[in-house]
C-alpha cells in the first residue's frame, strides 16, 4: 500500500516542485536575465560581431624591383582580388617594414629586378610574398588570394607561350583534367556560418547553468538565515521529485529560447540553416534535460547568488575548445576527447552543426543523440546526490526543525 | 602610513577568507594556461581524416590516390564506394571531406575528354576543411602538370620548356615569424590571458561591491578614514600582487616551457600583464562604481569581458566588423595587451610603435578614479538590492 501511495505521491510532488520553481524563477530578476535576456540578446551580439564573414581588401605595400609590364600586370591581378588592397608602392624592404611595424599593411608584395625579363625568356620567375602572422584568418585569406592570382598569371603566361611553340604546344595551354571544389556546409566560407551555430548552442548551455546556479546560490542563502530551511521547497518532497521537477520548469522555459536561437536567429541572420524545428526539438530535448541536471549538480560549488558568474563564466572557453569547433577532435590528445564527453554541450554542437548545416539525419546522429540521454540520467543522480546532501547537512547543523521540513 | 598599511592587510585578509576567490585567482588560470598547451599541443591540425571515392580504380586513379596520402594535410581513412556513401561519412562526422575520382577518368584524361575531378570539403569545421582543402587542390594541380608534362614530352618539347609552362611564375607565401603555421602561438596567448582578464574583472567587482551585500560598507569606509581611494587601493592592491604572480607564472609556462617565440626583452611582456592587470582592474572598478549593486556590475562585467573574447580580434579581425561593434574592442584591456602581443612578442618590432598601447592601458587603469564618488555613495547608504 505504501509503494502504491508512493507512486502516487511522486508525480504529484513533482508536480509541485515544478509549479513551485516556475513561480521562482518568474519572481527572480537575476534569473530572468539569465533565463530570458541573455539567450534573447547575446546570439545578436555575437552574430553582429562575425557578421561581415569574411575578411576583404587587406592592404599590401609593394616593393616593385622590376618596374616592367609584367610586373605591373601582376600588381594589377593581385588588386583586383577582393582580398587584397594595394596601400602604397614603397621604394625598398625597410620602408615596407616600417609600414607593417605602424600597422598600416599586413603583407608585402616583393618582386625582384629581373621579373619580366624571365617570362619573357621563357623561364620560370619568382615574386615573394611575406605575410603577418597575428591572425590565421587573414592568412588564410592572403594563401587563397595568392593561389588564385598565381593560378590566374600561370594561365594567361601558358597561353602566351603555347602560341609561341606553335602546333606542338597549341594542346598544352588546355589542363587535360578540370577539377571542381565544393564547400559543404558553409558555401561562402563565412565566420559566422561557421562558428555562431555552434556559439548558439553553448549560450543555451551557460545561460542555463548560470541561471539555474544563480537560483541554487540563493536558495542556500535562505537555507543559511532559515535554520537550514529553504521557505521555498516544496515541504517533504524527495529529491528527486525536486530534481525533475525543476529540470521540468528549466527545460519547458527554454522551449521559446530553443525555436529562437535555432530557428529565428539563423533565419534573420542566414545562416546555414537546413534542419526542421522538429528535429531541432528531438535533439534540443536531451540537451537541455542535461544541462537542467548538469546545473543543479554544479550548484554544489555554488554558495551564494552571486558565485555564480565565477563559477561558471571561464568554463564558457573550455567548452568551445572542447567542442571541436576551433580546434579539430583528432588532433586533440585522448585525455579531452574523453573529457569532452562528460559536457552536453559538446554534443550538442556536433550534431547540431552536422544536422543544421550538413543535413545529417537524427540517425547520423544517434551517438550524440544516446550520450545526451546517458548524461541526463547520469547528472540527474548526481542532483538528486546534491539535495540528499543538501537536506543530511540542514539535519547535522540545524537538527529537527531542518529535519522536520525536509 | 599606518591606516595604509591596515588597509592592505584588510584587503590580504578579505580575499583569504573565501577558498573561492584563492581558487579563481591562482589555479583556474594556471590549470587553463596548461589545458590549452595540452590541448594545442600539436601546433597545426594536419592529417585530416578523408575519404577517397574512387569510381574508375584505374592505375591512373590509384596514384592519384596514394598521391592524395602522401599528401602531409590529410590522411585517406576511408574508400568509399559511391558519392552517398562518402557524404555520409561526412554527415555522422567520420571524415571532413572526400574527393571524387569519376569512372573512366584514366581513359578520358589520355584521350583528351577533361574528366572532371571533383573534391568535396566540409567547411562547417573551417581548420579541418581548409586544410583538405588544400590537400586536394595541391593533388588536382600536380596531377594535371604531371599529364602536360607527360604529353609534351611525346611531342619532343625539351624538360626545361615543359617546366618552364606547367609553371612558368611562382609568389612563395613567407609567414612572417611563425613558418609553421604554429595556431597554439596565437590561440594560447590571446586566449589565456583574456581568461585572466575575466577573472582579474569579476574578483575585482565581487570583492569591492561585496562590501555592501554584507552590510559591512560603512565599516569598510569608516575604518579606511572615510577614503574610497584608501581603501579601494588597500583591497586591490594585494589582489594586484597575486594577479600579476600568475600571469607571470602563466607567462613563463607559454614562453619558457611551452617554448612560444618571444622577440623583445622580457621585461616588456612582463610589464605589458602587470598593465594588463591593473587596466582590467580598472575596469571592474569602473563597473562597480557605476552599477554599485554585486549582480548588475557582475552581469556587466561578464558580459563585456566575455564578448571581449570575440571582439578583441583573436580569430576575427576588428578592421572587418562592423564600426559600431568594433568600438568596443577600444575599452577592453585585453585589445591593448594583444597589440602588445603582436607587435612586440611575434613581430619583435621596436618599442616605439606600441607606445600608446601602453598608454592606453595606464589610461584605463586610471579611467575609475573619476567615478570613485559614486561607489562612496553607494557605500554609505549599504542598500543591498537582490
Amino acid at each position: 500500500m505504501k509503494v502504491l501511495r508512493n507512486i502516487i505521491n511522486w508525480p504529484m510532488a513533482m508536480a509541485r516542485c515544478f509549479a513551485r520553481e516556475w513561480h521562482t524563477v518568474l519572481h527572480d530578476p537575476g534569473a530572468l536575465i539569465f533565463f530570458v535576456i541573455l539567450p534573447l540578446m547575446y546570439p545578436i551580439a555575437y552574430t553582429l560581431i562575425y557578421n561581415p564573414e569574411v575578411v576583404r581588401e587587406l592592404p599590401v605595400a609593394v616593393v616593385d624591383h622590376d618596374r616592367s609590364f609584367e610586373s605591373r600586370k601582376l600588381v594589377r591581378d593581385a588588386s583586383a582580388s577582393p582580398t587584397i588592397e594595394i596601400y602604397d608602392y614603397v621604394p625598398d624592404m625597410p620602408a615596407a617594414r616600417d609600414l607593417m611595424a605602424r600597422g598600416d599593411v599586413m603583407g608585402i608584395l616583393e618582386i625582384p629586378s629581373g621579373y619580366g625579363r624571365k617570362i619573357g625568356r621563357m623561364e620560370q620567375a619568382n615574386a615573394t610574398f611575406y605575410c603577418q602572422m597575428s591572425l590565421l584568418l587573414r592568412y588564410r585569406a592572403f594563401v587563397s588570394a595568392i593561389t588564385n592570382v598565381q593560378l590566374k598569371d600561370i594561365a594567361d603566361i601558358t597561353a602566351q607561350r603555347a602560341d609561341m611553340l606553335g602546333q606542338a604546344g597549341s594542346s598544352l595551354s588546355e589542363a587535360p583534367i578540370e577539377n571542381e571544389e565544393h564547400m559543404l556546409g558553409d558555401e561562402e566560407q563565412g565566420f559566422a556560418s561557421f562558428v555562431m551555430p555552434g556559439v548558439l548552442v553553448l549560450i543555451l548551455q551557460q545561460s542555463m547553468l548560470l541561471g539555474i546556479c544563480l537560483l541554487g546560490g540563493t536558495s542556500q542563502e535562505r537555507r543559511r538565515r532559515n535554520r537550514g530551511i529553504d521557505p521555498r521547497d516544496v515541504p517533504g518532497a524527495p529529491a528527486s521529485a525536486m530534481a525533475w521537477g525543476r529540470a521540468f520548469c528549466y527545460v519547458t522555459f527554454y522551449m521559446a529560447a530553443v525555436v529562437w536561437l535555432f530557428d529565428a536567429v539563423p533565419v534573420m541572420f542566414n545562416l546555414p540553416h537546413n534542419i526542421s524545428l522538429v528535429h531541432t526539438f528531438l535533439l534540443m530535448l536531451p540537451f537541455c534535460f542535461a544541462s537542467a541536471f548538469l546545473g543543479q549538480a554544479m550548484t554544489y560549488f555554488v554558495k551564494d547568488r552571486e558565485s555564480c558568474f565565477i563559477v561558471i563564466a571561464f568554463t564558457s572557453l573550455v567548452y568551445l575548445f572542447l567542442s571541436g569547433l576551433t580546434w579539430p577532435m583528432y588532433a586533440m590528445p585522448q585525455m579531452w576527447v574523453e573529457a569532452g564527453k562528460a559536457i552536453p554541450g559538446v554534443w550538442a554542437v556536433s550534431a547540431f552543426i552536422r544536422m543544421n548545416a550538413n543535413s545529417a539525419t537524427l540517425a547520423d546522429c544517434a551517438p550524440a543523440m544516446c550520450w545526451l540521454w546517458g548524461l541526463t540520467a547520469a547528472y540527474s543522480l548526481l542532483a538528486i546526490l546534491f539535495y540528499r546532501h543538501i537536506a543530511r547537512r540542514s539535519r547535522r547543523l540545524y537538527g529537527a526543525t531542518a529535519a522536520a521540513r525536509s | 602610513m599606518k591606516q595604509f598599511w591596515q588597509s592592505l592587510c584588510y584587503g590580504y585578509r578579505y580575499i583569504c577568507r573565501r577558498r573561492l576567490y584563492i581558487v579563481c585567482m591562482v589555479f583556474v588560470p594556471l590549470l587553463c594556461t596548461l589545458f590549452f598547451l595540452s590541448l594545442l599541443q600539436e601546433g597545426l591540425p594536419v592529417r585530416v581524416p578523408t575519404a577517397v571515392v574512387d569510381l574508375d580504380h584505374s592505375p591512373m586513379s590509384r596514384s592519384m590516390t596514394r598521391s592524395l596520402g602522401a599528401v602531409q594535410m590529410v590522411d585517406v581513412t576511408r574508400a568509399c564506394d559511391s558519392y552517398d556513401e562518402a557524404r555520409r561519412a561526412v554527415q555522422s562526422g567520420e571524415v571532413y571531406g572526400f574527393y571524387v575520382i569519376p569512372a573512366n577518368f584514366q581513359e578520358d584524361a589520355l584521350a583528351g575528354r577533361k574528366p572532371v575531378i571533383n573534391y568535396f570539403c566540409d567547411m562547417t569545421y573551417f581548420v579541418p576543411g581548409t586544410f583538405s582543402y588544400k590537400g586536394y587542390k595541391s593533388v588536382a594541380v600536380q596531377a594535371t602538370a604531371a599529364l602536360v608534362a607527360e604529353s609534351a614530352a611525346s611531342k619532343g618539347i625539351s624538360t626545361r620548356t615543359i617546366s618552364a609552362l606547367i609553371k612558368p611564375m611562382s609568389i612563395d607565401v613567407n609567414p612572417i615569424h611563425n613558418p609553421w603555421t604554429n595556431y597554439s602561438m596565437y590561440l594560447t596567448p590571446s586566449f589565456c590571458m583574456c581568461l585572466l582578464e575575466l577573472m582579474v574583472i569579476m574578483v575585482t567587482i565581487m570583492t569591492v561591491t561585496y562590501e555592501i551585500k554584507e552590510n559591512h560598507s560603512r565599516r569598510w569606509l569608516r575604518d579606511n578614514g572615510n577614503s574610497i581611494v584608501l581603501a579601494v587601493t588597500g583591497k586591490l592592491l594585494p589582489q594586484t600582487l597575486i594577479f600579476c604572480i600568475v600571469g607571470w607564472a602563466m607567462q613563463g609556462l607559454m614562453y619558457g616551457f611551452g617554448h612560444f617565440p618571444m622577440s623583445c626583452p622580457h621585461w616588456v611582456m612582463a610589464l605589458a600583464l602587470f598593465l594588463l592587470v591593473t587596466a582590467s582592474q580598472g575596469f571592474g572598478l569602473f563597473v562597480s562604481c557605476m552599477v554599485p549593486n554585486v549582480r548588475m556590475a557582475l552581469s556587466v562585467g561578464t558580459l563585456f569581458a566575455m564578448l571581449a573574447f570575440s571582439f578583441t580580434g583573436f580569430s576575427f579581425p576588428v578592421q572587418s566588423m562592423y564600426g559600431f561593434m568594433g568600438v568596443f574592442s577600444w575599452l577592453a584591456p585585453i585589445r591593448y595587451y594583444f597589440l602588445i602581443h603582436v607587435q612586440q612578442c611575434l613581430n619583435g618590432v621596436a618599442l616605439y610603435y606600441s607606445r600608446l598601447w601602453f598608454v592606453m592601458l595606464i589610461v584605463l587603469t586610471l579611467a575609475p578614479a573619476l567615478m570613485l564618488w559614486r561607489l562612496k555613495r553607494a557605500c554609505l547608504r549599504q542598500v543591498y538590492v537582490p
